[in-house]
């Protein structure tokens, strides 16, 4: 699509006017640089920067590891493996706690249930059969 | 329309003009000193709210209902956002806040906050947050709320959590799933600049999180900004300068800006499942991603699913979204497209106007006892 590059000039705004050539011009490049980014040698450019950083950087890392692990050691301190452990550690026993937490509040829930409803009227105790009367039993024993 | 040879030069009209832009810069510099001097800085994530329950980093929050009673829905809505940034682009100011609009209509919202995570968390992964973390976070809803049936409204990696929360644990009391711009569906390796950087044999992810442990924010951030460089890197900061005379827009700017540069690290074990089991090998919908043992299978979720996609989402393209429709087991299934970008959706105020009472419109129905 073709612009009109006059298109919303005024010679009695240069302020205006620097602002929407401004702005044409940022569109334009904006459009260009998706374009630029959406290609296949600019993804292949971000990994190769990628990896050249990690490659350059991983014996760095690794030599500051070591000197720290055992500066550390030295000085009878923690290293950052052994805090990073005793983290995870943490972790799992506040994962075990909320269990116990929530499997309390289920028992909780349900005593309090159960404290809830009304008590069943207990049953009538059986009345005793009255006694045969001693005579009547001898009666039948013999 | 005017031409240069058209028009002739006024005098009068020119130095009106002069006069006003002398003025707007006048105001402009005032505010230039402040914002310089740090005075202006803006809080987000204002809405009155309590921590009910945590879990290492993570952070669930309740906010304080605003309605009557009688006026509450009965089932409670938890939102999830995703693993970068931080959650409080669901409340990012008053006026301009998703969560104060949701209380506003008598919902009972809460908020879970992953948190910033530590070296002790890089070996966290899906399977984690999926089905070890928000679980949790849902027991303490329910135990919170009184109620077993809930709602889940995850944004991004956030709707890729809920998803696979809802696929494996369909018996939970999930009712309804609200899935904003969520990432499900890699399979066209086209479709946006990430697939194509992700996808080069040179992106490294296995050298990068041995070596960070956690893939530091500021490199997720760069990669986002990238994918427009020249709105990220000069044309936001022109926006704040054309407009330095407006108070309005520069706060709006502010808050917006003080969100995108408070970046979190990416847990490195999910960035890396992310990377190469979601982008590389797009299991999810292939039905060979495995947790707990088992296919995880979109085919499973039972609860309704509204998706909304947006139109002009360039981190996560409508195809992402859109194909997993099909997958989806339940029958109560709406695709929703809105106008607005991959955050533009939900801020601003297109986003008051158009998606937040559509997706309450939805909601609603599907949140009465």
């Amino acid at each position: 699509m073709s612009q009109n590059p006059t298109e919303g000039f005024d010679p009695n705004d240069p302020f205006g006017a620097w602002r929407s050539i401004r702005d044409a011009n940022l569109d334009a490049w904006a459009k260009g640089m998706v374009s630029l980014v959406n290609t296949e040698a600019f993804a292949k450019a971000i990994g190769l920067q990628l990896d050249t950083m990690l490659a350059a950087s991983a014996p760095i890392k690794q030599a500051v590891q070591q000197y720290m692990e055992a500066y550390l050691a030295q000085v009878n301190m923690p290293s950052r493996g052994e805090v990073v452990s005793l983290a995870q550690r943490l972790t799992n026993i506040e994962l075990r706690l909320d269990d116990m937490q929530a499997t309390l509040d289920e028992l909780l829930a349900a005593v309090r249930e159960l404290a809830a409803r009304p008590v069943a009227a207990a049953p009538d105790p059986q009345p005793a059969k009255p006694a045969a009367p001693r005579r009547a039993r001898k009666a039948a024993a013999e | 329309m005017t031409t240069p040879s058209a028009t002739s030069l006024d005098v009068e009209v020119m130095t009106k003009k002069l006069l006003e832009e002398l003025e707007r810069l006048g105001k402009s510099t005032e505010t230039f000193a402040k914002l310089a001097a740090s005075r202006m800085n803006v809080r987000i994530g204002q809405t009155p709210r309590e921590l009910i329950w945590t879990l290492n980093k993570m952070r669930l929050y309740h906010y304080y209902p605003q309605t009557p009673p009688e006026q509450r829905k009965a089932v409670p809505l938890l939102l999830v956002f995703a693993l970068i940034n931080r959650p409080e682009i669901f409340d990012l100011r008053p006026g301009n806040s998703f969560v104060e609009y949701m209380v506003k209509q008598g919902y009972e919202v809460y908020l879970l906050d992953w948190g910033r995570p530590g070296l002790e968390d890089a070996g966290f992964d899906f399977e984690d947050y999926s089905l070890r973390f928000l679980p949790r976070a849902v027991r303490a809803v329910q135990r919170h709320s009184g109620s077993r049936e809930f709602s889940i409204c995850g944004w991004c990696i956030g709707a890729t959590i809920s998803s696979i929360y809802a696929a494996m644990r369909p018996d939970d009391g999930l009712r309804n799933l609200v899935l904003l711009t969520a990432p499900l569906d890699f399979s066209n390796k086209e479709a946006g600049p990430y697939n194509r950087w992700l996808n080069t044999e040179f992106y490294n992810v296995d050298e990068l999180v041995r070596q960070y442990g956690n893939v530091p924010g500021a490199i997720i951030d760069y990669g986002a900004k990238m994918l427009k460089p020249v709105e990220n890197f000069i044309g936001n900061y022109l926006k704040l300068w054309d407009n330095l005379d407006n108070p309005r827009v520069v706060e709006s700017w502010l808050s917006m800006n003080a969100w995108v540069t408070d970046n979190v690290d990416f847990p490195g074990a999910a960035f890396r499942q992310w990377v190469q089991e979601f982008f590389r090998e797009n299991r999810l919908m292939e039905g060979t991603l495995m947790m707990e043992g088992r296919p995880v299978d979109l085919g499973n979720i039972k609860a309704s699913v509204l998706n909304v996609i947006a139109d002009k989402d360039h981190i996560v393209p409508n195809c992402q979204s859109t194909a997993a429709m099909d997958k989806f087991g339940t029958r109560d299934k709406l695709l929703l497209e809105v106008k607005g970008g991959h955050i533009g959706l939900m801020v601003g105020s297109g986003a008051s106007k158009r998606t937040w009472p559509q997706i309450d419109g939805w909601l609603a129905k599907r949140s009465q006892k």
